[in-house]
């Protein structure tokens, strides 16, 4: 259960997120809007990189903002981001363990295995070993997840992992998506442009236009609401 | 590749007269001091100006411990290592919020502040009180090990190659993978939990730790030091030189050295002008900055590779 109460965030006079109150509960919720809404920007508050000048975001009756950034990966906060950053320099699995390496997992052996569970469900245990400069775009995304799965994560935050991706990659990354909260037992936000995606994966979904909420509810009802195809939809058919 | 080492180091020494001995012991301890501006620059991406200047920390405390002690050289150069290493930190502490240009020129003030002090006390040479100057110098002895000039230059080459060992453990462990994190975006290194403060003050100490080795065995192999062989400018060429000779591999520091030290010692001995070394850095520089940014290590470590693979393909 996530409460984000009234957060208010402008950069000078840009307000990219105006007074934003949702609870959201569902395994996995959506965020969607055109561009410039304010997605990345309310991850952004979540991760700590940005500060809310008002408001509060409790997760799991924990205040998230009270939290330095890297204490909040700590407690369970795991994000993607836009463009991804698998390090191109170390190993595929090395890449992972970077992230377990500041968690508080104890011992050697239950890291190891975090590691492989975490390859093995994105489907790249083959290529532990590879380098990040080896991998191709649909692999450093699975990269990237795989880092967001391991030490106990409570809330994956996701922005637009399809991007870039082919259609048949797409299925495969839902299917993952779709896994993470049984797996990993972790709650999941996603942002992404594809309609489908979102309509496939995210049982709730908020809809975002200009920092404000336009709308949050069921997936299928949010997708069929008149405002949300005129702000969102309607941009994206005249794209 | 460890065993081909431990042979050259055990039959170059033999071959070199009394010049070129002296030569390749300087040079192989700013190999060294190289090896932690490299740690900075290929595993943080950050600019250390004050390298040279840490050496001379290094050694200031192991003169200052040997003349107040009488410890073994290790014991004194370890201390040196150790008091260098925070003093690394310290001038690295403004890096957990500038980069760039700016930590260059903090570094540099750094480095002009240690210049400007030790101008003004010269380094310890046995006399009474905290600076410890006397007016006539008593020399600080050669390690056991070292005695001859010959086996101090094994016994730099031994500490460089620890050196460089202790070195690759920090990047194949936590901390290269957390450089490795904060160099790709500190977003992504905070989102993965990294304290990126901490590491990054650890790569500062360890730069400082392995430059305070470097200026210990300065003061070992030569008894006294001197403040002329510490100006900021001398840390600034010591940076622009393991640009130039690749800061991303072993072979590119040990180039760095022999550029540093050996480059104005050849041209000397073949009757040119010394200085001129000075016109084929700046070549070499524009050359690395331009063209090459894994320096001439890459270079060669490229065109080897090139070669092994037309040999495969044949
Ligand atoms: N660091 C920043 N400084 C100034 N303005 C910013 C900053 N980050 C975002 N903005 C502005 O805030 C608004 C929201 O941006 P945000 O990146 O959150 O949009 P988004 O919904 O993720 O868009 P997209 O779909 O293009 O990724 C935009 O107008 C953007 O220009
Ligand atoms: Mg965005």
């Amino acid at each position: 259960m996530i409460e984000i109460r009234d957060v208010s965030v402008s950069f000078g006079g840009v307000r990219a997120l105006t007074n934003l109150t949702v609870n959201l509960a569902d395994p996995v919720v959506g965020i969607i809007g055109p561009n410039g809404a304010g997605k990345t920007t309310l991850l952004n508050v979540f991760s700590g990189f940005v500060t809310p000048g008002w408001g509060s975001i409790c997760a799991f009756d924990t205040d998230l903002l009270a939290m330095r950034p890297h204490q909040r990966a700590r407690w369970g906060l795991r994000r993607s981001f836009q463009t991804e950053q698998v390090v191109d320099d170390l190993s595929v699995a090395d890449n992972v363990r970077a992230m377990l390496d500041s968690l508080p997992v104890t011992s050697r052996s239950e890291r190891e295995r975090q590691i492989e569970k975490a390859l093995t469900y994105v489907h790249l245990e083959g290529k532990a070993d590879e380098l990040g400069s080896a991998l191709n775009t649909y692999e450093r995304r699975m990269v990237e997840l795989a880092k967001t799965l391991v030490g106990s994560p409570k809330i994956v935050l996701l922005d637009e992992p399809g991007a870039g991706l082919r259609d048949e990659e797409v299925d495969a990354l839902r299917q993952t998506i779709l896994g993470i909260n049984e797996q990993f037992g972790a709650m999941t936000l996603l942002i992404d442009h594809d309609v489908e995606m979102i309509a496939a994966t995210c049982i709730s979904t908020v809809v975002l236009d200009f920092g404000e909420l336009l709308a949050f509810g069921p997936t299928a009802e949010i997708l069929k609401d008149d405002r949300v195809k005129a702000a969102y939809l309607g941009i994206e058919e005249a794209e | 590749m460890l065993l081909s080492v431990a042979a050259l180091i055990l039959i170059v020494p033999s071959l070199l007269d009394a010049l070129y001995l002296r030569v390749f012991i300087s040079s192989v301890i700013f190999t060294i001091a190289a090896t932690g501006t490299a740690v900075l620059y290929a595993r943080l991406g950050l600019v250390s100006l004050a390298q040279v200047a840490l050496v001379g920390v290094g050694g200031w405390v192991t003169l200052r411990m040997w003349h107040a002690t009488g410890l073994p050289f290790e014991v004194n150069m370890l201390a040196g290592a150790i008091i260098s290493g925070v003093v690394g930190m310290l001038i690295g502490l403004p890096a957990l919020r500038m980069r760039g240009l700016f930590l260059a020129l903090i570094t540099l003030m750094g480095a002009a502040g240690f210049q400007i002090l030790v101008t003004g006390t010269q380094f310890p040479n046995g006399g009474d009180g905290v600076l410890g100057i006397a007016v006539t110098s008593i020399f600080m002895p050669r390690p056991l090990l070292g005695e001859s000039d010959e086996a101090m230059l094994r016994y730099v080459c031994v500490v460089a190659v620890l050196c460089f060992l202790l070195v690759e453990f920090n990047r194949r462990t936590r901390p290269g993978r957390a450089w490795a994190l904060i160099r790709k975006s500190e977003a992504c290194a905070m989102a993965s939990g990294v304290n990126v403060a901490f590491y990054k003050a650890w790569g500062f100490a360890l730069a400082g730790f392995i430059a305070g080795i470097a200026g210990a065995l300065l003061a070992g192999t030569l008894g006294v030091l001197d403040a002329t062989t510490f100006p900021a400018s001398e840390s600034i060429l010591l940076f622009a030189l393991t640009v130039v000779g690749g800061a991303y591999h072993w072979l590119g520091l040990v180039l760095t050295g022999l550029l540093f030290r050996a480059a104005p010692a050849v041209l000397n001995d073949i009757g040119v002008n010394g200085h001129l070394a000075y016109v084929i850095f700046g070549a070499g520089l524009l050359h690395a900055l331009i063209t090459a940014p894994t320096g001439i290590a890459g270079q060669i470590l490229d065109g080897l590779t090139q070669l092994a693979k037309r040999r495969a393909g044949r």
